[in-house]
C-alpha cells in the first residue's frame, strides 16, 4: 500500500491544504476569493473544528460553575493544540499526533491513573462522602423528643422576607410562639396581623414570604436550628410544620471527633469512619486514603484467599485453551477456504461470520437457554437429560464452546487475510524443492502467518483472560464450588470473582478492593504480554 | 483507505453536532438510551417526554421542555423539585406532583429510570449535587443507602397512625425512619381453581395434589415456584420459616441481629433436607424461571403457583385464588415482606419542600389508593388497604399472606447471604448434602459479613 501511492497522499495534501494552482481542474469554479482554497475537505475540516471547539465552549459554563479547573485547563489546552495543530497548512506529524496522544490519554492513561487511586481508597458502600459531607450528615443527626408537640407553623422574615426568618408556632392548645435564631417567645394571639382569609401577614416586625421566596431560602430554613429554655431544638418538618429534636451527636471542631450526647462516647476517625473504642461506628463514613489496605487485603484476607487459587487457574486455563482452540479452528477453516479449487467461497465466508456479526451478550443468553437442562433445545435434539451448566465439568466445557462459537469467526478473518498475504511463489518453491504439502504449511507457512498473528494472539489472550461478558452471562460463575471460603463458582474467572466479591457479596460495592484486584490482574497480563511479544520478536527475524 | 477518511472526519462531526444538540434536550436523542436498557422502556419513553410540558407549571420561563427527561438519568432534571420514580410509577406520581407544583408555585419533574438503577445513581449521582429530591424504592436499599449517607431521616409522627405496623417497622432503620411506605408485597399461593377446587389445608397435602395432577398427566409441572436455575431464597422463604429455620434472629426491638444467623440453625438444616426431598419427588425443580413460572401457570399445565403480586396480569387466562401458603409440617410460613416507599435525598436541593411533598401529599388515603390504581400493589396505608381490598380479593388474599411475614432484612450484609444461600441451594438442587451445603453457606456468610 505504502509503496504504491506516496505520491497520491501528496497530492492531496496540497489540494486541502494549499492554495491550489490556478489551472487544476479539479478546484475550477470551487474556488472563493480568499488565499485557502476550500475544497469538500477543507469545509468539513472546518466544520469539524467548529463543532470541536462549540463543544469545549459549551462545557465551559457548567465546568466553571462547578469550580472543577483540571477539567477546564485540560479542555482548554486539548482543544487549543488542536487548533494549532489543523489551522496550520504545515505541521503534518501533529495532525496525526495530537488527536492520538489525547485520546490514548483520555481512553487511556486516565483510566489507568485512576483505577490505581481508587485501589488505595476505601471507596464504596458506606464510603461514598467527602469528610465535610460526613460530619455534616452526622452533625445533623436528631432524635425526637419523646412526647414533644408538633408545631403549625407559619414562615415569616424580616425586612419583607429577605431578612431573618421568624417562625410563628401554635402548638396544639392553641398558644403561639415565635421563634427566631436566637430567640422562643410566648405572643399574644393579638399580635398577629391576619388578611381577611385569615393568613397571617405580619407579626412584630416579620413578614410572611411568598411560597417562592420560600423555596429559594429552603436551605436556610431547614438549617435553622430554635432552642428552647426547656431543652431541645426546634427544626421544621414541613412547609407547615416544625418539631421538637435533640442533637445526638455533637463535632468538636479541634480534635475532629464526635461525641455521643447522651452516652459521652467520643468517636475519632480511623480510616474514613468514625468510630468508637468499643469498635462501633458511625454511618456514614466518607472516602478515606487506606494505603496498602486493598492489596493486603487480598493477600492476607481468608474470605478473597479461599478460592484465589482455584479461580487463578481456571483463568489461565480458560484464556491460553480458549484461544489456543479458536485460533486451531479459525485457522483450519480459514486454509480450508483458502483452497484454490474450494467452490462457493463467498456464501461459506458470509456464513462463517454471523456469529461474530451477533452481539456477544446476546449469543451468550441464547446458548444460556439452549443449554438449559430440562426445556433447553439442545438436550431435546439430542434427547439426552446432560447437565450441560450444573455438572462442574460440563459447566467449563460449554463455556470453552460457546466462546468458541463467539470467537473462531474472528480468527477465521485474520488467518484468511495473512494467508492471503503470503506470496504464493514461496510456497511454490518450497514444493519445487520437493517438500510435501504439511511440510510447506509446517516450514513456510505457518511461520510467515505467526509474524502477522502472534501479536493479534497475545490481544486475544488477554482479552479471554478478562472475558466477563461470557462467564457473567452465560454461567454467572456457576456451578458453586462446594465449601467454598466464600461464594465462588466453578467457571468464575477473577474479573467475575472480583465482581462478586466487590458488588454482590459483603456490604454493597467496594470500589476500593475491586480496583486493587483489577489493578493485580493488569499487571498480570501484561506481565504475560510482554513476554510473549519478547518471544514473537525472534519470529519476526524469520523473515 | 485515502477516500473514506473524509466521510469518517463528517460522520464524527456529526455525531458530535448530535451529542452537543442531546444535551440540551433534543427529543430524537432522549429515547435512544432507554433502548439499550431494555425494550419495555422504549415505549414508555414516549408519553414520559411528551407529557414533560404539563409537569412544569408556572413561574417560570416556558423553556422547561427539558424536565421530564430519560436520558442518562445521572443529570438532575432542572426543575425545583425532582422526583426519581420507575415506568409503572411514574405516572401515578405525576399526578400529585403537578398539583403540587401548582399549589406552591414550584416546577416539580419526574425523572423514570429503571428500578434498580435509582439506588445505584443516588449513591454516586447525589453526593456531586446531580441527584434528586425524592425517589421511589425499596426499604431493602436502606442498608445501602443509609450507610452512605445519600438518603435523609423523615418524622413520620404526624401519619404513622395510618400505616401498618409492618410497613413502619420496615422503613426503620438503625432507630430511625427513612422513609414514607406505600405498598406492601409479598408472596402468597396462587391456585387454579378448576385444576383444584378445595384449598388444601397442608402443604403436604398441596404435595401429593399437585404430583397426583402430574402422574396422571392433567399437568407438566406440579408447583410453579422459581428457582431461577440456581435456587431463590427469596421464594423459598416460607417454605424454609415453616419448618423452623429464619435468617437472622430479632432483637428485642425489633430488628435484626447481624450476629444471629439462622440458616444452619436446627430448623435451618431441617428445612434443607425437606429442599432437598422436595427435589428428588420432583416438587421443586431448580429450572424454572420466572418466565417459565407465569407461562405455566398462565396456561394451565401447573396448578400452583407461589409468587406476588407483580405476577398476576400473566394469570388472566385461569380462574385461581390467591391465599396463605399451607403449614410445612405444622409450622407457620412466614414470607419476606418487601415494602416500598418514598425516601428524601440527604443531598435534595429543596429538602423542605421534599418533605412537605411526601408528608402532606402522598401520606394521604386518596393519594394511596391513586398509585393503587396506577400500580396493583397492596397499598400500606391501612384504610386505603381495607378500600382496596374490599373489592379485590386477590389483594386480600396477598394481604393474609403477608399477615405472618416478616421485612426482608435491610443491612447491607444481605449481599452475602443471597449470594451464599443461592449457591447452597443450587447445590442441594443438584444433589449435593443439604446439611452440608447450608452449613457451608452459613459459614461463607460469617466470614463475610467479619471480613467486610
Amino acid at each position: 500500500m505504502t509503496q504504491s501511492d506516496p505520491g497520491g497522499r501528496r497530492s492531496r495534501t496540497v489540494n486541502t491544504q494549499l492554495p491550489a494552482p490556478p489551472d487544476s481542474p479539479r478546484d475550477q469554479g470551487k474556488r472563493f476569493p480568499w488565499s485557502l482554497s476550500f475544497t469538500w475537505g477543507t469545509i468539513l475540516k472546518l466544520l469539524f473544528l467548529a463543532s470541536v471547539n462549540m463543544m469545549a465552549i459549551w462545557s465551559f459554563p457548567s465546568m466553571w460553575s462547578q469550580r472543577w479547573w483540571p477539567g477546564l485547563i485540560a479542555v482548554l489546552v486539548s482543544v487549543a493544540l488542536i487548533d494549532w495543530a489543523y489551522l496550520s497548512p504545515k505541521r503534518l506529524p501533529a495532525k496525526y499526533l495530537v488527536p492520538g496522544t489525547l485520546f490514548a490519554l483520555i481512553f487511556a492513561v486516565v483510566p489507568v491513573i485512576y483505577n490505581a487511586y481508587i485501589a488505595f481508597t476505601n471507596f464504596g458502600t458506606g464510603n461514598v462522602l467527602t469528610r465535610e459531607q460526613a460530619v455534616e450528615n452526622i452533625s445533623g443527626r436528631v432524635s425526637n423528643v419523646p412526647g414533644s408537640t408538633q408545631y403549625s407553623m407559619t414562615v415569616l422574615a424580616a425586612d419583607d422576607g429577605l431578612g431573618e426568618f421568624g417562625l410563628l408556632l401554635e402548638d396544639d392548645s392553641g398558644n403561639f410562639f415565635l421563634g427566631t435564631d436566637d430567640d422562643f417567645i410566648q405572643l399574644d394571639p393579638e399580635e398577629i396581623t391576619r388578611d381577611e382569609n385569615d393568613r397571617v401577614v405580619e407579626v412584630a416586625g416579620f413578614s410572611a414570604l411568598s411560597l417562592r421566596q420560600l423555596a429559594d431560602r429552603q436551605e436556610e430554613l431547614t438549617d435553622l436550628e430554635i432552642e428552647r429554655d426547656e431543652g431541645g431544638v426546634i427544626k421544621v418538618v414541613t412547609v407547615t410544620t416544625a418539631a421538637v429534636y435533640e442533637p445526638l451527636f455533637q463535632y468538636n471542631e479541634d480534635d475532629g471527633t464526635f461525641t455521643d450526647t447522651e452516652t459521652g462516647v467520643v468517636y475519632t476517625e480511623i480510616e474514613g469512619t468514625f468510630t468508637a473504642p468499643d469498635g462501633s461506628t458511625l454511618t456514614p463514613g466518607f472516602r478515606a486514603f487506606v494505603g496498602w489496605d486493598n492489596f493486603t487485603r487480598i493477600i492476607t484476607s481468608e474470605e478473597i484467599r479461599g478460592p484465589f487459587i482455584r479461580v487463578f487457574l481456571w483463568n489461565y486455563f480458560f484464556a491460553i485453551f480458549s484461544t489456543a482452540i479458536n485460533f486451531v479452528v479459525g485457522l483450519g477453516l480459514a486454509l480450508a477456504l483458502n483452497h484454490a479449487t474450494m467452490r462457493g467461497k463467498r456464501i461459506y465466508r458470509s456464513l462463517l461470520i454471523i456469529p461474530y456479526a451477533i452481539p456477544s451478550f446476546l449469543t451468550a443468553l441464547l446458548w444460556q437457554g439452549m443449554l438449559n437442562q430440562r426445556f433447553g433445545i439442545i438436550n431435546e435434539l439430542l434427547n439426552a437429560n446432560i447437565a450441560w451448566l450444573r455438572d462442574p465439568t460440563l459447566a467449563k466445557v460449554s463455556v470453552l464452546l460457546v466462546n468458541l462459537w463467539l470467537t473462531f469467526p474472528y480468527m477465521f478473518l485474520i488467518s484468511t487475510g495473512a494467508l492471503q498475504a503470503i506470496p504464493t511463489e514461496l510456497q511454490e518453491a518450497a514444493r519445487v524443492d520437493g517438500a510435501s504439502t504439511p511440510q510447506v504449511f509446517r516450514r513456510v507457512t505457518f511461520p510467515l502467518l505467526m509474524v502477522t498473528l502472534a501479536p493479534l494472539l497475545i490481544a486475544a489472550f488477554a482479552f479471554a483472560f478478562n472475558n466477563f461478558n461470557i462467564i457473567y452471562l452465560l454461567t454467572g460463575g456457576d456451578p458453586p464450588i462446594a465449601g467454598a471460603q466464600t461464594p465462588a463458582g466453578h467457571t468464575d474467572i477473577l474479573i467475575s470473582y472480583t465482581y462478586r466479591l466487590a458488588f454482590e457479596t459483603g456490604r454493597g460495592s467496594d470500589f476500593g478492593l475491586a480496583a486493587a484486584i483489577a489493578s493485580l490482574i493488569f499487571i498480570m497480563v501484561a506481565t504475560v504480554s510482554a513476554l510473549s511479544f519478547r518471544r514473537t520478536r525472534a519470529l519476526e527475524e524469520l523473515t | 483507505m485515502r477516500n473514506w477518511k473524509p466521510f469518517l472526519g463528517l460522520l464524527l462531526a456529526f455525531a458530535l453536532v448530535l451529542t452537543a444538540c442531546g444535551d440540551d434536550g433534543g427529543e430524537d436523542t432522549t429515547a435512544a438510551p432507554a433502548a439499550t436498557e431494555a425494550p419495555a422502556t422504549t415505549t414508555k419513553a414516549a408519553p414520559a417526554t411528551t407529557e414533560a410540558p404539563e409537569t412544569t407549571t408556572t413561574t417560570e420561563a416556558p423553556s422547561e421542555e427539558t424536565t421530564t427527561t430519560t436520558e442518562p438519568p445521572v443529570v438532575r432534571a432542572d426543575a425545583d423539585l425532582v422526583i426519581w420514580a420507575d415506568d409503572t410509577r411514574t405516572p401515578a406520581i405525576k399526578t400529585f406532583a403537578d398539583q403540587f407544583g401548582a399549589d406552591n408555585g414550584l416546577t416539580v419533574a419526574v425523572q423514570e429510570l429503571g428500578f434498580g438503577d435509582i439506588r445505584d445513581r443516588l449513591v454516586t449521582a447525589a453526593p456531586v449535587g446531580e441527584g434528586p429530591d425524592i425517589i421511589i424504592g425499596a426499604h431493602d436499599w436502606l442498608g445501602e443507602l443509609v450507610s452512605s449517607g445519600v438518603v435523609s431521616p423523615l418524622d413520620l409522627s404526624a401519619v404513622a397512625g395510618n400505616f401498618s405496623e409492618a410497613s413502619l417497622q420496615a422503613f426503620n432503620y438503625e432507630g430511625q425512619t427513612y422513609g414514607l411506605p406505600y405498598a406492601v408485597e409479598n408472596i402468597a399461593l396462587i391456585r387454579n381453581t378448576d385444576l383444584v377446587p378445595d384449598a388444601p389445608a397442608t402443604f403436604e397435602d398441596l404435595e401429593e395434589v399437585a404430583l397426583g395432577l402430574v402422574a396422571d398427566g392433567t399437568v407438566e409441572i406440579p408447583l410453579a415456584l422459581q428457582q431461577n436455575g440456581n435456587g431463590d431464597p427469596f421464594h423459598n422463604y416460607p417454605l424454609f420459616t415453616s419448618l423452623g429455620g429464619y435468617v437472622f434472629g430479632l432483637n428485642a426491638d425489633g430488628s435484626y441481629n447481624p450476629e444471629d444467623l439462622g440458616i444452619d440453625s436446627e430448623g435451618g438444616l431441617v428445612a434443607a433436607q425437606s429442599f432437598s426431598d422436595w427435589a428428588e419427588a420432583g416438587l421443586i425443580d431448580i429450572d424454572i424461571t420466572y418466565d417459565i413460572m407465569t407461562e405455566s401457570f398462565g396456561n394451565g399445565t401447573a396448578p400452583f403457583a407461589i409468587t406476588g403480586p407483580w405476577a398476576l396480569p400473566s394469570f388472566e387466562g385461569v380462574n385461581f385464588v390467591v391465599e396463605p401458603i399451607p403449614p410445612v409440617d405444622g409450622g407457620d410460613p412466614r414470607p419476606f415482606i418487601a415494602v416500598q416507599g418514598f425516601m428524601v435525598s440527604a443531598f435534595a436541593e429543596n429538602p423542605l419542600f421534599a418533605q412537605t411533598f411526601v408528608l402532606d401529599f402522598m401520606a394521604t388515603q386518596e393519594a394511596q389508593e391513586a398509585i393503587f390504581a396506577a400500580d396493583p400493589r397492596p397499598p400500606a396505608h391501612t384504610a386505603a388497604f381495607e378500600t382496596v381490598a374490599a373489592g379485590n380479593p386477590n389483594i386480600q388474599g396477598f394481604g393474609l399472606s403477608g399477615q405472618n411475614g416478616y421485612p426482608m432484612p435491610a443491612i447491607p450484609e444481605m449481599g452475602s447471604v443471597w449470594s451464599a444461600w443461592t449457591d447452597a441451594y443450587a447445590l442441594i438442587f443438584t444433589g449435593s448434602d443439604p446439611v452440608q451445603a447450608f452449613g457451608d453457606a452459613a459459614e461463607q456468610i460469617r466470614t463475610l459479613i467479619a471480613g467486610g
